[in-house]
């Protein structure tokens, strides 16, 4: 993933490209909820300890391991 | 060798002749025969070789639907089972090239060796050096030709089963990977030397190219945010309505800055993207704030989630961005953050 591989330190897995922080296909709500879950999420990050690049998926409550890039 | 060899040549939807942007999500499928720049490879490979089949695929299906994707992968390259594979050329198209440095490794993978191509700067090349045998390119579809030729020899050398040189002299990108070799001279007689031309002021090569990624140590976390100001980045081209700036769809030198002071919604009356790496109509036509989830921010700002939000964010559009452009213009948003206050910041990646 690019943003491990440019060693960003909290990476948090957005929907799609054209869409990252929600998801259309979903009502205003749906959509609305999928947004709140992912800014959740990084702001779960910002105040999480990592010590490498580590990604942060909104349908988890713990962080993963960070992954070495070799 | 009597038999003609087997070769398959990987593209992405729109050199696949399937369309743009708005067809990055169709599904991966293996064509008999030569498609569109296949064609090409065709004519690259002369009598020596044969396209016997153009896989296809979205950019963004391939790096979506990877639980799709690689089986259906693995399946065609059983079912056509070519001595090399070709992937590309992906220029600078960012997931174009991660797709084809996948779809090697998945070659490999099954005993088959890959070539790929694209700019050196590719996410695909840096993400995945280590595992490919990657022609440089610039960012110009124009050299396709002359790109495809190299791939082609280097690929047939591959299929023969001969082992490649340094990457300097094959004509690929390095990997990262030094091999031991025997020299005709000693180290201390290639020292003196080295050291001689250096004294003289002639060119000497080093035997050790250090090939430096920076790294990036990681900050601490923000103990309570309740008490902090959140900075505001994306690189998804959000600007005002017409683009009173002019921010360029690809390859930007420079971010915009933008008031939200008070601001709580982002309308698509008053917002645009102007990315033209990927579909913007999304953004455009419903929703701005997938690209920058303000109205979200704001309601979490309301129930006392978080301190203060920095009334300005900053916008570019990151597509083919060069790296030396990318760093400067974080280097001076991360200045004017720090000056600012702000202690911790979002960025809306594309």
């Amino acid at each position: 993933m690019i943003p491990m591989a440019a060693e960003a330190s909290r990476v948090v897995r957005g929907v799609r490209v054209e869409h990252v922080c929600g998801d259309p296909t979903l009502s205003e709500e749906g959509d609305r909820a999928v947004t709140r879950r992912i800014v959740r999420t990084a702001l779960r990050a910002l105040q999480t300890d990592v010590t490498g690049p580590t990604i942060f998926e909104p349908s988890e409550p713990q962080a993963r391991e960070p992954v070495l890039i070799a | 060798m009597a038999d003609t060899v087997r070769v398959v040549h990987y593209l992405n939807q729109f050199f696949g002749g399937i369309g743009g942007e708005e067809h990055a999500n169709v599904a991966f499928q293996a064509t008999e025969g030569a498609v569109g720049p296949a064609r090409a490879l065709q004519q690259a490979l002369g009598d020596q070789g044969i396209v016997v089949a153009t896989f296809i695929c979205g950019d963004n299906y391939f790096v979506e639907e990877t639980d799709q994707v690689t089986p259906a992968v693995k399946e065609a390259l059983k079912k056509f089972a070519p001595d090399f594979v070709v992937a590309g050329p992906c220029f600078d198209a960012g997931r174009y090239g991660l797709a084809s440095a996948q779809m090697c490794v998945l070659a490999e993978e099954a005993g088959i060796p890959a070539v790929t191509c694209m700019y050196p700067e590719n996410p695909g090349y840096t993400t995945f050096r280590r595992n490919l045998v990657c022609v440089p390119s610039g960012t110009q579809p124009t050299e396709m030709q002359s790109v495809l030729s190299k791939m082609a020899s280097l690929g047939l050398k591959l299929a023969r089963g001969e082992k490649l040189g340094p990457a300097a002299r094959e004509g690929y990108l390095p990997t990262g990977i030094r091999l031991p070799v025997l020299r005709e001279k000693p180290a201390w007689k290639r020292a003196i030397e080295m050291m001689e031309a250096r004294v003289a002021e002639e060119p000497s090569l080093s035997e050790v190219l250090v090939q430096q990624y920076e790294t990036v140590p990681t900050p601490p976390p923000i103990e309570d945010l309740t008490k902090i100001t959140l900075g505001l980045v994306t690189s998804g081209g959000l600007v005002p309505r017409g683009n009173p700036d002019r921010q360029v769809s690809g390859h930007s030198e420079k971010e915009n800055r933008y008031s939200i002071e008070g601001v709580r919604e982002l309308s698509t009356d008053d917002w645009e993207s102007v990315h033209g790496g990927f579909s913007t109509r999304f953004i455009n036509t419903r929703n701005p704030s997938y690209v920058l989830p303000l109205p979200v921010l704001r309601d979490l700002q309301d129930q006392g989630e978080l301190g203060d939000i920095y009334p300005y964010f900053f916008s570019t559009v990151g597509n083919g961005t060069p790296v030396t452009n990318a760093k400067r213009m974080g280097r001076d948003i991360a200045l004017e953050f720090k000056e600012a206050g702000v202690q911790a910041a979002l960025l809306v990646a594309t």
